[in-house]
């Protein structure tokens, strides 16, 4: 009954509309919707003359400073206080919210808390704590900034405190900046992209061939560096060009306290970030030093690695290869080691995009005799097949949640070990 | 009935002009350009759109080897701030604060953007600090700002990219 007279009263309705004999018109004293537009158009003019005059001084200053004769570009040093000196009627607190005290120090820490259980024998499942980073970067001037980093590696019976990078480095333009110190080597996408501190990462871990305490791709470098954009157009080409002491005695080190020998170590990186493929970067890095495992005996190095990166997260795609090639100078002998990963992870819309799954394809191999990776008793490189899949959940927008499920051999004819890990990873 | 079935036209017809009404202003509301305003000394005019992703991204930092880019940005959820987000960084809130974190931890960049509080405070301090750009409401650019084209187009003109 109900229904019948909505339908009744909608029926009536449209009919009405559609066949109406006298349209209803506004009585001839009441102004129409379109006179009542008219007068706000008037308004909004009116409120914004007004408006404009009370910003006159400001514009009047602002013009009389686009006529003034260029001052030295000197003065024009990003001091930004004095630059703002010129305008005293800006309020004081948009003065002081952009203006920058040197030396301007932030610090970032990151944290992460893993667990782990796999099926290798001989290991224990358990909870560990991960690196403890202190991240550092300091404006000195307009021109000089500072970037620092240290790490606290949990050790059976204390923390281990390395200072793993510390660079001071000067601006000249876009395409040429000097620095100074110890780096994480430019040699591929990973290494000189995510630093300690395991938040930075979409995984838990970092691929075998770039890892932390790893042999295979020397990870940091002490020396000098020059980097910047090349005039390209929309090619977006950049460079990083590094002079140093390469290798330390142990060769997962840099030579932070001196060179092992006087040879300087030398990195070469060139990049390409397509404006229009923007996400899109490929690069290709070179690297050459010279090692000696014993004394009396000297090799040389020579890494050459490409990556292609999709940084978009819809999906992000890393892949990187390198090559490791050592030449035994007294036998012209020559080994060569060849790694890969391909990572593929995908942002999903849904839910505040907090869940990223991933997976991870790695491999490496090497000769089964390598002087320079089998100089200890324990090889230093590993014959990996692996691969991870795994999820990431942002629970907020400076910590994680990451599981895990990996399998992996890490030598021929040896078994695969399985393993679940878990992290918690942050920034603070 | 009569009188019934015309209070009952005259408020479908009501009805129908609020809708209208709302329909247009929702429709300036969502044409409205942004516009990519510097410092009148800095030395551009004419920005393609991958140059201003280039300097908002933090991949170019000088105009000039003698003058920093020095970027201002509005605060979450300003509209300037999620045309900025939505076509130049092509992130979201999330990515964009991870990025520029990732960015300054990287040694590729000193300083994060600025946080500027409305098109007021973006218009005193763009025409304030040498080699400042900022994003402000094309209605709101006070004279005196300089407003650069973008792939050549002015805020208002067909084919403008930041609306």
């Amino acid at each position: 009954m109900c229904f019948r007279l909505s339908s009744m009263f909608l029926f009536l309705l449209l009919a009405d509309l559609a066949f109406t004999q006298e349209p209803p018109s506004s009585p001839p004293n009441q102004p129409s919707v379109k006179e009542l537009l008219e007068r706000i158009d008037r308004l909004e003019k009116r409120v914004n003359e007004l408006e404009a005059n009370e910003h006159k001084p400001i514009a009047i200053r602002a013009a009389s400073a686009a006529q003034r004769p260029a001052a030295p570009m000197q003065s024009q040093q990003p001091d930004t206080a004095s630059a703002l000196s010129a305008h005293e009627q800006m309020p004081s607190s948009e003065l002081q919210q952009v203006e920058t005290h040197y030396p301007s120090l932030q610090i970032h820490g990151f944290g992460d808390v893993d667990f782990s259980a796999t099926d290798h024998k001989g290991s224990n499942s358990g909870f560990n704590m991960g690196q403890f980073v202190l991240h550092f970067a300091s404006a000195l001037s307009g021109k000089v900034s500072y970037f620092g980093e240290v790490s606290f590696t949990a050790e059976p019976t204390t923390y281990e405190l390395a200072v793993e990078r510390s660079i001071v480095r000067y601006d000249y333009n876009d395409y040429f900046k000097l620095s100074f110190g110890k780096y994480h080597t430019p040699i591929g996408y990973w290494n000189a992209t995510f630093h300690h501190g395991a938040w930075l990462q979409t995984t838990i871990s970092r691929p075998e061939m770039v890892k932390f305490g790893g042999s295979l791709i020397p990870v940091h470098f002490v020396g000098a560096q020059a980097e910047g954009n090349i005039p390209s157009g929309g090619l977006g080409l950049g460079y990083n060009v590094g002079l140093g002491n390469g290798r330390g005695s142990l060769f997962s080190k840099a030579g932070d306290s001196g060179d092992v020998n006087s040879n300087r170590a030398w990195v070469a990186n060139v990049y390409a970030r397509p404006s229009r493929l923007y996400g899109l970067q490929v690069g290709g890095s070179f690297y050459g030093d010279k090692l000696s495992t014993t004394p009396g005996t000297k090799f040389n190095e020579w890494i050459s690695a490409a990556d292609v990166i999709w940084s978009k997260e819809h999906p992000e795609v890393l892949a990187e290869y390198a090559n490791v090639h050592h030449r035994d100078l007294a036998t012209s002998q020559t080994f060569n080691t060849t790694s890969y990963y391909v990572q593929v992870a995908y942002r999903l819309p849904w839910e505040a995009s907090k869940w990223k799954p991933y997976y991870r394809f790695e491999y490496i191999h090497r000769p089964g005799v390598e002087p320079v990776w089998d100089f200890s008793t324990t090889p230093s490189v590993v014959d990996l097949v692996g691969s991870l899949v795994g999820v990431r959940y942002d629970i907020t927008n400076f910590a994680a949640f990451k599981g895990e499920y990996r399998r992996a051999r890490s030598a021929v004819n040896e078994p695969n070990v399985n393993g679940a890990f878990f992290q918690t990873a942050f920034t603070f | 009935m009569n009188r019934d079935r015309k209070i009952a036209s005259m408020s479908l017809g009501l009805a129908c002009v609020m809708l209208g009404i709302c329909a247009t202003i929702v429709a300036q509301t969502h044409s409205i350009d942004v516009a990519v305003v510097v410092h009148p000394d800095t030395p551009v005019s004419d920005l393609s759109l991958a140059d201003v992703r280039k300097v908002f991204l933090g991949d170019r930092q000088y105009w000039t080897s003698n003058l920093p880019v020095v970027l201002l940005i509005r605060a979450p959820v300003a509209r300037e701030r999620n045309v900025v987000l939505k076509i130049i960084y092509q992130m979201s809130e999330t990515q964009f604060k991870q990025y520029w974190i990732a960015k300054i931890f990287r040694a590729e960049s000193a300083l994060a953007p600025k946080v500027v509080y409305s098109n007021d405070m973006a218009n005193d301090l763009v025409t304030a600090v040498p080699g400042a750009i900022a994003f402000i409401d094309a209605r709101e650019v006070r004279s005196g700002a300089k407003v650069v084209r973008v792939d050549g187009h002015l805020p208002g003109e067909p084919g403008y990219p930041l609306r």
